[in-house]
């Protein structure tokens, strides 16, 4: 026997001071009457008259001794300590895939899960605990093991549906840690069956009990909507179903219904609409299906059509055609193109610098390329002569499809110390020739003269500029449609103060820092960005969109599989099994007992004497 | 003591006596005897023996059989009317004392009204002289002004009372005596029980007996709860209570056999028994009158 709670012992002081309450005189009002006929003398409640009388026994102070005593015992929560054959915990996982958003289940899928979870919650018997897995992409531990039904009902109403499908071997995997060390578990998922299966069925600690939710499998989804380059709305449907449905398309332009496409859909088809009216200067175009259907997160497509904003480039060279036209592939920049003499700073969002550098201080963010010696953030000194060039760490994502295969370089500047902050992402032997900051206002510099290198003329080249472009100008989620769940990571420009993200359903998010990836894309639409930056305010927009046929096919699927386990060799884990609830139950049928005899006639009906004088009284 | 509009619902009200009156003299209360009296009765055959002068010689003349013409008795009925003025009239919410004696006023007057022959009196002993006529209603108003609710009040103070002739006694009472040392149903119904002797003994004097019983509301239905001593007005005796709802329910049951057993002591002497609550007007304690037939539509 232990006692889980034993501060709760003060509870016991309640014993004495319900046995000073009957030392205690009682203070009664006098009240005149007619006679004392009718006033049967009651119960004794033994209430003495004179301070300290010596306690006589009643009925009424045993009984309420007794609750208190019961009540105060399971307050310290006592537990009989044994093989935890006796206990059990289940690991109820709980699907949070988009599939689960479905209402053909009311209120939908995943509601009715954490309905059922709660079920089970409040089904706990004593020694009994529960967990709770909400199964996304990335499952987490909903509420540990607890056999605290207040506790999993307040963690299951946290739940909410993930963007993305949930990860079934994630799931396991962290049901099976919380059961580790326990016996008798068992495994419970509520799923309509739709997430991700795992190459291989994951092994199980406990025995996977399956429960499907969802009845339906009819639904309807656009795919996606997308724009020709002669202006062109191409939109391909789907139909999931078994049945035929002719649908509605309603083609929303900038918030207005611009018109109405009637389509038919055959079951398990998939049908390609054209449409040629946008209006113009649409910023955002909406297509949806009307009627909707149990499935609404695939019912909606979006298409941002005004251009991403410009970037402005400045481009300080005496001649370098190699870099100006590889600048110029970046669709969306605006270069301006300066000579050395004419240089004036301006408010430019990236400065590259060809073989020479303003006196005075260097513009952020910038690219520097072949710098003269002595100047920059890296100076240089000397010439060496590279010859084959390596990349200094080949997973650099500045080297992403860079092939530096036969690529040289004839003369390039010698950097003897690469400065703190620093790293080289193209090297020759111990010559760095690409650095780049690492940190901070992002720069790059080249540290050879594109001319006396062979790399403009590779492919690499412009794919490299395009690479460092990405690096030194953050940017590139604008009017891009991201998968529904998936984190977005917004590259804010350099120098943003702030970061603010609205969402479909009007909510404002702020990102803690620039930084940070943009995590709640867990709703279907058009996602706001607002940049402060010294200039101004920047808003941009991007989509995000189921784009997985496999989640809108949402047909109720089998039970995943699972392997069985061997628990680990060892003594068998012993639990404690807590017995408050009896202790409290019986507490409180003490203070029935007690207030029915308090009440009087039910009271003499109760007791064996009153029965047996009754009959007595009837038989004479 | 009573209002006009009382006297005025009270005009249109008289009693209703059971048991042949006897009363020594003629009055206006019509006899179960037939008499000579100006308002005709019956018919009856002659017998030998009959009174020559109550022949209707007519209904010979035409029948050529001896007939003689009954006249409906009058007589003067006597209504003993006793209120109980012990301690525990004084209370209730309203007072039982001011309901108990405007009822036994408005009797009073019923009587005196019909020219019988009335008398008040206490349980304890006071009584007025027998008054006759409404003349006598002054006087009955200001003996029962003068009283007031002191002492104690038993059973046996019916069997103390003089009962000259026979009549209609009314006793005005909340008939609460101590019974045992102990409440309850069992004490009620033994309280109850003591009345039947004095009630026997009433009946054995030709007297018929109505017990009328006066409460106070909150004597019904007791509003009082807790930790409470109660005391006895009359005795002093004391009791310490919890009074929790089942007790009061208790208490109404001990009420209820109470009233039964008088009801029952009532009638097994000849009489009723009818009550009222100190909160009734006078029109509600009539219509109980009516109802156990003590008063009728004049």
């Amino acid at each position: 026997m232990s006692l889980l709670v034993p501060l709760a012992g003060l509870a016991l002081l309640a014993l004495p001071a319900i046995m000073l309450l009957y030392f205690l005189k009682v203070r009664r009002p006098q009240l005149q009457v007619s006679s004392l006929l009718f006033w049967r003398p009651h119960v004794s409640d033994r209430q003495a008259n004179a301070p300290w009388q010596r306690l006589r026994p009643s009925l009424l102070l045993l009984l309420q001794l007794l609750a208190a005593a019961l009540l105060a015992l399971g307050l310290m929560r006592p537990g009989v300590i044994g093989a935890a054959g006796v206990s059990s915990t289940t690991v109820v996982i709980l699907d949070a895939s988009p599939s689960m958003e479905a209402t053909d289940v009311a209120p939908s899928r995943f509601q009715a899960a954490v309905a059922r979870a709660k079920q089970m919650a409040g089904q706990l018997g004593p020694g009994q605990q529960m967990a709770v897995v909400l199964l996304g992409p990335h499952p987490e531990l909903l509420a540990p093991p607890t056999g605290d039904p207040a506790v999993l009902r307040a963690a299951l109403d946290r739940a909410h549906p993930a963007g993305g499908r949930g990860d079934f071997a994630e799931g396991i995997s962290l049901a099976n840690a919380v059961l580790s060390g326990r016996a008798g578990g068992s495994i419970v998922m509520l799923s309509d069956g739709h997430s991700l299966p795992p190459p291989t069925p994951p092994r199980a600690l406990a025995p996977l009990a399956y429960e499907s939710i969802g009845v339906t499998g009819e639904n309807a989804a656009i795919e996606s909507v997308s724009q020709t380059a002669n202006g062109t709305i191409f939109l391909e449907l789907a139909n999931y179903g078994r049945e035929a449905r002719d649908l509605k398309v309603e083609m929303v332009a900038d918030g207005r219904l611009a018109d109405v496409l009637p389509v038919h859909l055959d079951g398990n088809t998939t049908v390609d609409l054209t449409w040629n009216h946008l209006p113009v200067g649409t910023r955002v175009l909406e297509a949806r299906l009307t009627p909707g259907d149990d499935f609404a997160l695939d019912d909606a497509a979006w298409l941002l059509t005004a251009p991403p904003p410009q970037r402005r480039v400045l481009l300080v060279t005496s001649q370098n055609a190699f870099l100006q036209r590889a600048l110029q592939l970046r669709p969306g920049l605006e270069l301006t193109t300066e000579k050395p003499a004419d240089y004036r700073p301006g408010r430019y969002d990236l400065y590259v610098f060809d073989g020479w550098l303003p006196p005075g201080g260097i513009p952020q963010p910038a690219l520097i390329v072949d710098p003269p010696a002595g100047l920059g953030p890296v100076p240089v000194s000397g010439q060496i002569d590279p010859g084959e060039v390596l990349p200094g760490n080949p997973q650099d994502r500045i080297l992403q499809d860079v092939d530096l295969q036969d690529v040289h370089v004839q003369s390039a500047g010698a950097v003897r110390t690469v400065p703190p902050g620093w790293r080289a992402v193209i090297a020759a032997a111990a010559d760095p020739l690409l650095l780049v900051r690492e940190g901070g206002q992002p720069e790059a510099v080249l540290t050879f003269d594109l001319h006396h290198s062979d790399l403009p003329l590779r492919a690499a080249f412009p794919i490299l500029i395009q690479n460092l472009l990405q690096y030194l100008m953050p940017g590139g989620f604008e009017n891009q449609v991201f998968p529904l769940g998936q984190p977005v990571n917004l590259q804010v420009e350099s120098g943003t103060r702030s970061v603010q993200v609205v969402t479909p359903d009007g909510r404002t998010v702020a990102l803690p820092s620039p930084s940070t990836p943009f995590t709640d894309t867990t709703r279907p639409g058009v996602y706001t960005v607002r940049q402060r930056l010294a200039s101004g305010t920047r808003v941009s927009r991007f989509v995000v969109q189921l784009q997985d046929p496999s989640i809108s096919r949402i047909a109720p699927g089998a039970a995943p599989l699972v392997q069985a386990a061997s628990r680990p060799a060892g003594p068998a884990p012993r639990g404690t099994l807590e017995i408050w609830p009896w202790l409290v139950a019986a507490g409180l049928g003490a203070l029935l007992l007690e207030w029915l005899v308090y009440l009087g006639a039910p009271a003499r009906r109760l007791h064996p004497w009153g029965r047996w004088r009754r009959r007595l009284e009837a038989r004479t | 003591m009573l209002t006009a509009g009382e006297l005025a619902l009270l005009g249109r009200l008289d009693l209703v006596y059971r048991r042949p009156q006897s009363g020594l003299y003629s009055g206006e209360r019509r006899s179960p005897r037939s008499a000579r009296s100006p308002e005709f009765s019956d018919f009856r055959p002659y017998v030998h023996g009959d009174d020559f002068r109550q022949v209707d010689w007519r209904a010979y003349a035409r029948l050529e059989r001896l007939v003689l013409r009954l006249y409906v008795a009058e007589e003067e009925a006597c209504l003993n009317l006793l209120l109980d003025a012990s301690a525990s009239m004084g209370l209730g919410q309203p007072a039982k004392w001011g309901a108990a004696r405007r009822l036994v006023a408005a009797l009073a007057f019923l009587g005196l009204a019909a020219m019988d022959r009335v008398q008040v009196g206490t349980l304890a002993g006071a009584r007025l002289p027998p008054l006759r006529g409404r003349d006598g209603v002054s006087r009955v108003w200001t003996f029962l002004e003068r009283l007031e609710p002191e002492g104690g009040a038993r059973p046996e103070d019916l069997r103390r009372q003089r009962w000259t002739r026979p009549g209609l006694t009314v006793v005005v009472s909340d008939f609460l005596v101590e019974g045992t040392s102990t409440g309850g149903v069992e004490a009620a119904e033994a309280a109850a029980g003591t009345w039947a002797v004095p009630l026997a003994d009433l009946a054995s004097r030709r007297q018929e007996a109505v017990l009328w019983q006066v409460l106070a509301p909150d004597e019904e239905r007791p509003a009082a709860s807790g930790d409470v001593r109660l005391v006895d007005v009359e005795s002093g005796a004391t009791r310490e209570l919890t009074i929790t709802p089942g007790l009061v329910d208790e208490y109404r049951r001990a009420l209820a056999a109470h009233r039964e057993g008088l009801a029952r002591a009532a009638r097994a002497a000849a009489g009723r028994f009818l009550h009222s609550t100190s909160a009734d007007d006078l029109e509600t304690m009539m219509l109980a009158g009516l109802r156990v037939g003590l008063v009728k539509r004049s």
